[in-house]
């Protein structure tokens, strides 16, 4: 298990890169990379030259979320000012622009049968999703208040939602708040399962591992400098790994769920081994705050070796190969 | 039974006397010896026969008499009576005064003596006699040379005269010629063979002395066989056995002092050896026994020194250094030069170290580098007091110099061991001045630990030894070496290698000094390495536990790990004197962010240390960098209920109690904190200086008085901690922020900017607040380029650019400085790191709106600034509108109202900005038109220039033709004439002119068009000026309202009118200031006082003392606050 550095795109964006996801490949296109950018564009990426496929337009206030959904065609792309624009990705035709205010828009991700789309909704405390073929928002997931809270209690925004991940199987879905907590949800009852504690700082990126046999193992990255691994269902915290210099911007799992791979504050990317609990290996070439990194899914003509791309303040991205 | 006949006078009788029966008095015999005019040899017979019964008195009497001026009258005709009578008295006398120790009468004594030697002189100077009896005197006063002398004059009269040969071989042996003493003994033996044991005695002390032990020893075995008795032979040999090094040999020496002390209890010589050997057995009680003894039956000085010394040494042994200076002292006063005897001044100067005397130590320990210029102990200890006078130079030439003579004669144990131990003490006294070099020298010192395999010297009683058996004590310290581990060295080497910031050298030292297997497994339980595999596999499994996800706030606290393992039957041993190594293992582990075993390893002290107050502490600091503030208090209460004026644990207390908002009971806190140290410790000043600051701008109401006492309190508070320690960083800046308060910012800067040089030069203190601070005053000043600067500096240097409250300030400078791109950019960046700060959205907000109305009120602008104002606007729109739906949703300290002032004020601009908008682009247009027309008239112009050209061209060709055509004309013409003369024609002349004029005409008519051309552009763009110039009026208007309300706003203006603008502006703008102007110092000392959790530490131990090194900073006041009211 190692990352081997393989390219790094200088000036990618013209400013911060702030989100990075994989758009899966197609019959006819390879894998993309798609980054999200405080400049207010979103680019697509080429997988293995890093060459600039297309810039995408239209945003205001900073891209702060980009996902791609299962089939590759279909891509969305989230700003400060709260909207979703969902595009086609061979064409850039705006296939819908989403919205459900005062509801703010963090990490969004679209389902693994990429019938919903769930976003993170800030300061609402809950996550909204979205119906992908008619594009009309299906349910709200809240957060249940802590009992006895009045309505205008301050510590009501701490359960502020800033990320959100679907489990493999799509019957689970969780999300990591700003004070830590990460809520649990049961998605076709719509009904909120229970909290996982151990964070005390806000949880910006939440993973669920993709393999088969734990696939109930959530990984949370927080602010604390600590990545989590927690049995989402047993309700257990069985690894607590500490290394990062600064807040955990990001977290991901290698598709074959063998390593995990993280974004810093401390400008590192690191990956760790879940076996042994511990981080494998440190990579430093960016030279800011790495926002996202991401792991290529498999599939597509061609494709054999692992990627990962992460992308930084630094207005860099950065690609290796994952072996 | 020996008699002595004294025969009476005038008869042939005699007097029978029996010696052994002399009468006690002594005048009834003189009586018998004057009446029968006895010969003065039966006087001398009786006389000495008084002595050896020890009668002296009774000797001295009947001498006196026979040496008595009528005796001398008498017979004055027997000379060689007379002399030996007056030599008796002389050699009696000279006796008297070498054992006396009184100065005055020994002195007596010997004049007395010297009187009687004269007279035997008087009466026949050649007699050989007298001279060996004033050789003997000479000697006896230690008059070496004159005593030579006179041993010479009898020995040149008769060189077999045996006194004069033993007398002279003392002599020699005096002055150290032993071979010549050897020879004169020989000599004499070989005159008098039947010589008394006295002679071999002193032919073995000089083999003895001349390192011919073999024959010293045969020598003294002879001596006892002639008498087995002989005390000194015994000793002699007892002390040739002792310095055999051999523990057959010494014992066997031993025996020989035994029997000697047997033999004759009072021999001060034996005595000081047994003490000696009794010291080295420890037991101190005969030693005592024995000196004390020794010193009351002997006058001679360097015994006495010696026994002395002895005393001195056990007392020394005992810890009893008062008792061991006055012998030392006692000691020392025997010994006329510091080469005859310079242990008791080693002794000495180290009881007067160990006493605090330094100066008197200095210079015994000097007296002792007199007599051993090299000796390493000497040079160690005297570095240690130039440490401890502070002159640090020469304590360094001295430590290395004793590491210099030691490492060349290294090879040998004890070299080694002095050569560690030197280079120990060189490492510590460079520890504070050079913290490179004494790594070094700690490491050379440790090197041959790790080769020879000794370990550290322990102190004490061992240390004054380098006497007789020093070399056999050394040598069971070097035994003890093997097992001792010199883990607080290899603890030192990590902490060193940790404050340079060699980490992976520090963790290889710690990890070292733990040594041990269990506590390793724990620290290595991440890493795989199934070395023993059991045990391996259930410490990983106890420490990988999973643990319910709501206990895991606890973890911390959690001891299960340990027990699970005991249940295993995982022994978890922690010897006290790793913990140390432990601690420091884990701080470095934190600095490394290894956190979760850091806490693992606190976790293992406090399980088998509970009392460990800095294990607590650590852990509450940890559980504070992760904002587990419950947890954390708990942690503190846990250290506090081992101690509960711990200040440590109480400052940090109060730190979180602060974080809390829990004001009140953080001074009280505090005060107890400063209470329990006496009001010493400048930390807890510190934080009392703080919380007034802190309380000073506090309140959002400011209240001018309760602002003014509490930054004077401060300010009183911060002057105390810098009279007490005037390199306190901390201190230094506190006062730097209240100057700044009070707007003396050129002094603050100063201070800030001395402080921010200070604090750049350790891993420990990190002072961003400093850095802050100093931008604040920069931008106070106006200077904003250099204020961004710093900022931004401060931001990549501590925060890793993730404090979205500096990039605040950073956004607040690029707003003063009116760079609206940067400044939204900044604002950006803070609410993606602070999502829900919605007070960030807010100034953003402010930020676009100020940015769009102050590029509508540019006289000049580019339509693209009026597009992207247009844009702005819109998202500012959005954003105040987004803020406003989001208060429905939940409280975060907006005024609704003021909300939608800002959205309809944007709207408004919007509206007026769309106008402008199309203005602008009309204008584009029309500029593109004009730019069009322009190019056209140019065209025109060139087109219009060229044909003129070429017109003149023509016309200068016409003109070429014309004049030729004229000449030609004239030519004509004048023939013409010369014809017409003939006959006259006036036609020709006005045709040309018409020509002319035609040509004139067609110029101007051109011109004319192009300046109605010209007046009808001017006429059009006048109107187009004047249109725009209406429009700006207008614009301009809206323009000066909204500046006015923007600067209306900075100046603080509370008033809410009816205006909406005005509200709008209170809202909005206020805010900003406000909130700039309360939370950006406000800030500052928090952080000041987080990091002052790492400031002044006393102790020595920098790791040992950081237990609140990381208290995350809370924002005290934020917009909300500022803006509730």
């Amino acid at each position: 298990m190692k990352l081997v550095w393989l390219k790094s795109l200088e000036n990618a964006h013209d400013d911060s890169v702030w989100a990075a996801t994989w758009i899966p490949a197609t019959d006819e296109s390879p894998a993309l990379l798609l980054t999200g950018s405080l400049d207010e564009t979103a680019r697509l990426w080429s997988p293995d030259e890093l060459t600039l496929v297309r810039t995408n337009t239209g945003h205001c206030l900073g891209v702060v979320s980009v996902a791609a959904h299962p089939s590759g065609k279909i891509a969305a792309t989230a700003s400060i000012d709260s909207f979703i624009r969902v595009f086609d990705v061979e064409s850039n035709n705006t296939i819908a622009t989403l919205e459900a205010p005062p509801s703010e828009v963090w990490q969004m991700q679209f389902n693994p049968r990429g019938t919903t789309l769930a976003v993170a909704g800030g300061g609402s405390a809950s996550v909204k999703l979205w119906d992908t073929a008619e594009w009309q928002l299906v349910a709200t997931l809240s957060i249940p208040r802590p009992e006895g809270l009045k309505p205008s209690d301050k510590s009501g925004s701490k359960k502020f939602v800033l990320s959100v991940a679907w489990s493999p199987d799509g019957r689970q879905l969780a999300c990591g708040s700003m004070d830590g907590t990460i809520s649990i949800f049961d998605v076709a009852r719509a009904k909120f399962l229970h909290h996982l504690e151990g964070h005390c700082m806000p949880v910006r990126s939440l993973v669920y591992s993709p393999a088969p046999l734990d696939s109930r193992v959530l990984i949370s990255g927080s602010d604390d400098g600590h990545v989590h691994m927690y049995d989402a269902e047993g309700k257990t915290l069985f690894a607590s790994m500490s290394g990062h210099a600064s807040w955990v911007l990001s977290v991901d799992v290698s598709p074959d769920g063998a390593a995990i791979a993280t974004g810093s504050s401390d400008k590192t990317v690191r990956l760790w081994d879940p076996k042994m609990r511990a981080a494998v290996q440190t990579l430093t070439n960016h030279t800011d705050q790495v926002w996202g990194v991401a792991f290529r899914p498999p599939g597509g003509t061609g494709v054999r070796a692992g990627r990962l791309a992460s992308v930084s303040d630094d207005k860099g991205i950065s690609l290796y190969e994952y072996s | 039974m020996a008699c002595v006949y004294i025969p009476v006078q005038n008869s042939e009788e005699e007097v029978r006397v029996a010696l052994d029966q002399l009468p006690r008095d002594a005048t009834d015999i003189l009586d018998i010896l004057k009446a029968e005019q006895a010969p003065l040899d039966l006087w001398l017979i009786i006389a000495r026969e008084y002595f050896k019964q020890g009668k002296n008195e009774q000797f001295r009497q009947i001498l006196e008499e026979g040496s008595s001026p009528e005796i001398d009258e008498y017979y004055a005709d027997v000379r060689y009576e007379r002399i030996a009578i007056l030599n008796a008295l002389g050699a009696y006398y000279s006796y008297l005064g070498k054992i006396e120790t009184k100065q005055r009468e020994k002195e007596e004594h010997f004049i007395m003596a010297t009187q009687y030697y004269n007279k035997a002189s008087r009466i026949d100077m050649h007699e050989p006699s007298t001279w060996v009896g004033k050789g003997q005197l000479l000697l006896a006063k230690g008059d070496v040379e004159q005593a030579f002398a006179a041993f010479k004059i009898v020995l040149d009269g008769d060189r077999d005269n045996i006194p004069a040969l033993l007398g002279q071989a003392c002599v020699q042996f005096s002055r150290g010629r032993y071979v010549e003493s050897l020879d004169l003994y020989k000599r004499a033996l070989q005159v008098y063979p039947r010589c008394p044991g006295a002679v071999r005695l002193g032919i073995g002390l000089c083999r003895y002395k001349l390192g011919q032990y073999e024959k010293a020893k045969q020598a003294f075995h002879r001596v006892l066989q002639a008498n087995p008795e002989n005390v000194e032979a015994l000793v002699a040999l007892g002390i040739l056995d002792l310095h055999r090094n051999d523990a057959a040999d010494i014992r066997k020496g031993m025996e020989k002092m035994q029997r000697a002390f047997e033999i004759y209890p009072y021999c001060a010589t034996s005595l000081n050896y047994l003490a000696n050997h009794f010291f080295f057995t420890g037991q101190h009680f005969l030693v005592e026994q024995l000196t004390e003894t020794a010193l009351a039956v002997t006058n001679h000085g360097p015994t006495k020194s010696h026994s002395y010394y002895n005393l001195a040494r056990s007392y020394h042994s005992k810890g009893d250094y008062e008792k061991a200076g006055l012998y030392y002292m006692a000691s020392v006063k025997e010994i006329n030069k510091p080469q005859e005897f310079v242990l008791p001044y080693y002794g000495l100067g180290q009881v007067q170290l160990k006493l605090g005397d330094f100066r008197s130590s200095l210079s015994n320990f000097e007296k002792v580098l007199e007599v051993y210029p090299e000796n390493c102990e000497t040079l160690k200890a005297l570095g240690h007091i130039y440490v401890q006078l502070g002159e640090t130079e020469k304590a360094l030439e001295s430590l290395k110099k004793s590491i210099k003579s030691e490492s060349r004669d290294a090879q040998l144990g004890l070299g080694w061991l002095c050569t560690i131990e030197a280079f120990l003490d060189l490492g510590e006294l460079l520890i504070s001045t050079d913290a490179g070099a004494a790594l070094d020298a700690f490491k050379t010192g440790w090197l041959p630990v790790a080769t020879v395999d000794l370990g550290e010297n322990g102190d004490g009683a061992m240390a004054p030894v380098p006497g007789v058996g020093g070399d056999a004590a050394a040598r069971s310290l070097l035994k003890q070496g093997h097992e001792e581990v010199p883990v607080e060295l290899l603890n030192n080497i990590g902490v060193l290698h940790f404050e340079r910031g060699e980490f992976e050298l520090a963790e290889k030292a710690f990890k070292e000094a733990l040594g041990d297997d269990i506590l390793l497994k724990f620290i290595d339980s991440e890493a795989q390495r199934p070395t023993d595999k059991a045990h391996h596999d259930s410490i990983k499994e106890a420490v990988h536990t999973a643990m319910d996800a709501s206990a895991s706030v606890e973890k911390y606290k959690d001891m299960q790990l340990f027990h699970r393992l005991e249940e295993d039957g995982v022994a978890v041993e922690l010897p006290w004197n790793k913990i140390s190594a432990l601690f420091n293992l884990g701080r470095l582990l934190e600095q490394l962010h290894k956190t979760e075993m850091a806490s693992i390893l606190y976790r293992l002290i406090l399980f088998k240390y509970p009392e460990y107050v800095d294990a607590y502490l650590r852990l509450a600091a940890i559980a504070k960098a992760r904002n587990n503030v419950q947890l954390s208090i708990q942690l503190i209460h846990d250290a506090l209920k081992v101690d509960d004026k711990c200040p440590n644990a109480l400052l940090m207390l109060g730190d979180l109690e602060l974080k809390n908002d829990d004001w009140v009971k953080a001074k009280d806190t505090f005060r107890a904190a400063k209470d329990a140290t006496d009001g010493k410790d400048s930390y807890a000043t510190l934080c009392l200086g703080n919380w007034n600051y802190f309380a000073a701008v506090r309140s959002e109401k400011r209240a001018p008085k309760l602002e003014a006492t509490h930054l004077e309190k401060a300010k009183e508070l911060y002057t105390k901690v810098l009279l007490q320690h005037n390199a306190n960083l901390y201190a230094a800046n506190g006062a730097g922020v209240v100057l700044a308060e009070k707007g003396q910012f050129d002094v603050s800067k100063d201070l800030f900017t001395q402080v921010q040089e200070a604090a750049s030069g350790s891993v420990f203190v990190q002072m961003p607040d400093v850095w802050i601070n100093l931008a604040h005053v920069h931008f106070a000043q106006g200077n904003f380029a250099l204020a961004v600067k710093m900022y931004q500096n401060c931001l990549r240097k501590f925060y890793y650019n993730t404090d979205n409250q500096v990039l605040l300030y950073l956004a607040r400078t690029h707003y003063e400085a009116e760079q609206w791109e940067e400044c939204k950019k900044t604002l950006l960046r803070a609410i993606h790191l602070a999502p829900s700060n919605y007070t960030l959205r807010f100034d953003a907000g402010v930020a676009l709106q100020k940015f769009s109305a102050s590029t509508l009120q540019k006289t000049k602008r580019t339509v693209a600034e009026v597009r992207s104002t247009v844009v702005e606007l819109k998202n500012a729109v959005r954003l105040f509108s987004q803020l406003s739906a989001a208060s429905n949703l939940q409280f975060h300290g907006f005024d609704e109202k003021k909300i939608e002032t800002h959205v309809g004020y944007c709207k408004h601009l919007l509206e007026a900005a769309k106008v402008h908008c199309e203005a602008a682009e009309r204008e584009d247009q029309q500029n593109k038109q004009r730019i069009e027309l322009n190019r056209q008239v140019n065209m025109a112009e060139e087109i219009r220039r060229k044909a003129e050209e070429q017109r003149k061209v023509q016309l200068e060709r016409r003109k070429q033709e014309d004049e030729l055509k004229q000449v030609m004309q004239r030519e004509e013409h004048l023939e013409r004439i010369k014809e017409q003369w003939k006959s006259s024609t006036p036609g020709s002349k006005r045709k040309d002119r018409l020509q002319t004029e035609d040509e004139d005409g067609g110029n101007g008519d051109k011109r004319r068009r192009k300046g109605g051309k010209r007046r009808k552009r001017e006429k059009k763009s006048r109107y187009e000026t004047e249109e725009t110039a209406g429009g700006d009026d207008h614009e301009e208007m809206e323009d000066e309202d909204a500046s006015m309300t923007y600067r209306e706003s900075y100046d603080h203006d509370d008033q809410v009118d009816d205006n909406p603008q005005d509200l709008l502006a209170a809202a909005g703008l206020e805010d900003s200031d406000a909130e700039d102007d309360t939370v950006a110092p406000s800030s500052i000392t928090n952080r000041r006082r987080r990091q002052l959790s790492e400031s002044d530490d006393d102790d020595n131990e920098h790791l040992q003392r950081q237990p609140e090194s990381s208290p995350a900073r809370e924002n005290s006041v934020d917009m909300q606050e500022s803006d509730g009211d």
